[in-house]
């Protein structure tokens, strides 16, 4: 007998991360939501801002809210369906398991990004000939490349948090409240000021998706990352090895 | 092959499983008895590396259960039929199972007949499935990889009278093929039936184990369970 494939136990988690209606109909949320937001900038902005980048930037707000929420449904619906129960005795490295979750969730959002610009080429293309827009095909690689890095580190930390509660309902919340506390931490309380530029997960994110993350920018944001994904992941881990399904 | 070596489980202070120690071999049914709460699912969960013992070890084909690779080609487990997720279908609960083993999806369609569920049941969804389905849909799961060995926690509960009989035949044909099969069972009747090798367990420890044909000479499979796990049915209390 062989080991079962990495790649084919990722294709796996990412078959089940898209096969329940939860999935499904998280995807059609972001579908909507992006494209609605897409053909906003297209309708309302000022037409000599109007570019390929500008589109995208817009229709990305979707999947940036709520892919990572497939992500947390990817670790916590073992739990909440028992399904645990199947996935652990076909594959007992559990690990490995978390890992092919966390590679799917990454795949998932590369892929929506992917369609995302072939949606926004389109847009584009219909506001040079409607509106007469700027409608500039040069993409910005600083931008686009933070976008979807930063997709793929909210996955992440969707699927940490859910790793690391193992409850949807308390890991979402989780996921969405205590960043913010956090921020809103920051501004309130004058001594956390010069920490928070290193712990702010939404801030270092917000600079890599504006694609102007330089020097210590790496830095803080490598720190941000391991705080908010990094120890709620081997939580998350560890729990997931002990655990009984 | 399955053999179990002083496995012990407690949780905290209450211990559920205190030294079992047994085997089920090939070619053989083995029945493994016990009233409510005597540690048997917990026993079985060790063997399938979901539980991990506080001491002793357990082997599957020779290896723990945690080391063999891509188990579902060689264990077939059932253990909760009812841990599925109820938004999937049937089929698409095989078919997720039969991707990650790398079967062809033409083997789900395979055990789905085989576990006389139609094509259309295969495609409700599992949350409109009655307990005798979803233990036909578990039954199929653990089939899926055609397997050498089958652990089965209450795989009876809830087919009815033609899903028991139905099982019964598969069981004995598996076993007869050599395979290894373990059961978990409350219908005593239906495990006297099928069973080569008995093992009884109470509040946590074995109590008796053997061949069921030296083990049933001299008594009824009732009469064995109630002395050995010294409990009484309800009208012996009243009576």
């Amino acid at each position: 007998m062989t080991a079962i494939p990495f790649i084919r136990l990722s294709r796996v988690e990412l078959r089940k991360q898209v096969d329940t209606r939860a999935g499904l109909w998280l995807l059609v949320a972001i579908a909507i939501i992006s494209a609605g937001l897409g053909v906003l900038t297209l309708v309302v902005a000022d037409a000599s801002s109007v570019t390929w980048t500008a589109l995208t930037e817009s229709a990305s707000i979707g999947q940036l809210l709520l892919l990572p929420l497939i992500g947390v449904m990817a670790a916590t619906s073992e739990w909440s369906a028992r399904t645990a129960l199947t996935t652990f005795t076909l594959e007992p490295r559990r690990t490995r398991v978390n890992l092919a979750k966390l590679t799917s969730a990454s795949l998932l959002g590369v892929m929506v990004m992917v369609v995302t610009l072939a949606v926004t080429a389109v847009l584009n293309l219909i506001g040079i000939l409607a509106r007469n827009t700027d409608g500039s095909w040069s993409l910005d690689w600083g931008i686009l490349a933070g976008m979807v890095l930063a997709l793929v580190l909210l996955v992440w930390q969707g699927v940490a948090f859910g790793l690391a509660f193992l409850s949807t309902p308390i890991a979402i919340v989780a996921y969405l409240a205590l960043p913010t506390i956090w921020a809103v931490l920051t501004v309130s309380i004058e001594a956390l000021r010069g920490p928070a530029e290193w712990l702010d997960i939404n801030q270092t994110l917000l600079t890599l998706m504006a694609g102007t993350t330089t020097g210590d920018g790496w830095a803080k944001l490598t720190v941000s990352v391991l705080v908010w994904i990094g120890i709620p992941l081997a939580v998350g881990l560890w729990r997931t090895a002990r655990r009984e399904p | 092959m399955i053999t179990a070596e002083g496995l012990t489980k407690r949780y905290g202070k209450r211990t559920a499983v205190d030294n079992v120690s047994f085997t089920a071999s090939p070619g053989r049914i083995t029945g493994f008895l016990g009233p409510n709460g005597a540690g048997k699912s917990t026993t079985l969960r060790m063997l399938c590396g979901l539980a991990t013992p506080t001491a002793g070890s357990a082997t599957v084909l020779g290896v723990p259960f945690r080391s063999l690779e891509n188990p579902g080609l060689q264990v077939g487990v059932l253990l909760d039929a009812g841990a599925q997720h109820h938004g999937r279908t049937g089929h698409e609960m095989l078919a997720l199972s039969a991707q990650l083993m790398g079967l062809p999806t033409q083997r789900v369609d395979e055990v789905l007949e085989l576990v006389s569920l139609t094509p259309r049941e295969g495609r409700g969804r599992i949350r409109g499935y009655s307990l005798g389905m979803r233990q036909r849909l578990g039954l199929a799961h653990a089939l899926l990889g055609d397997p050498s060995v089958l652990i089965l926690d209450e795989p009876a509960n809830g087919l009815d009278p033609a899903g028991i009989r139905w099982m019964r035949a598969l069981l004995t044909s598996f076993a007869g093929a050599g395979g290894t099969v373990l059961l978990s069972s409350h219908l005593l009747l239906e495990v006297e039936a099928m069973a080569d090798d008995l093992v009884i367990i109470g509040e946590g420890r074995v109590l008796a184990q053997g061949s069921a044909a030296e083990m049933l000479a001299s008594t009824s499979i009732e009469d064995l369970f109630f002395t050995t796990t010294a409990q009484h049915g309800r009208e012996d209390v009243t009576s």
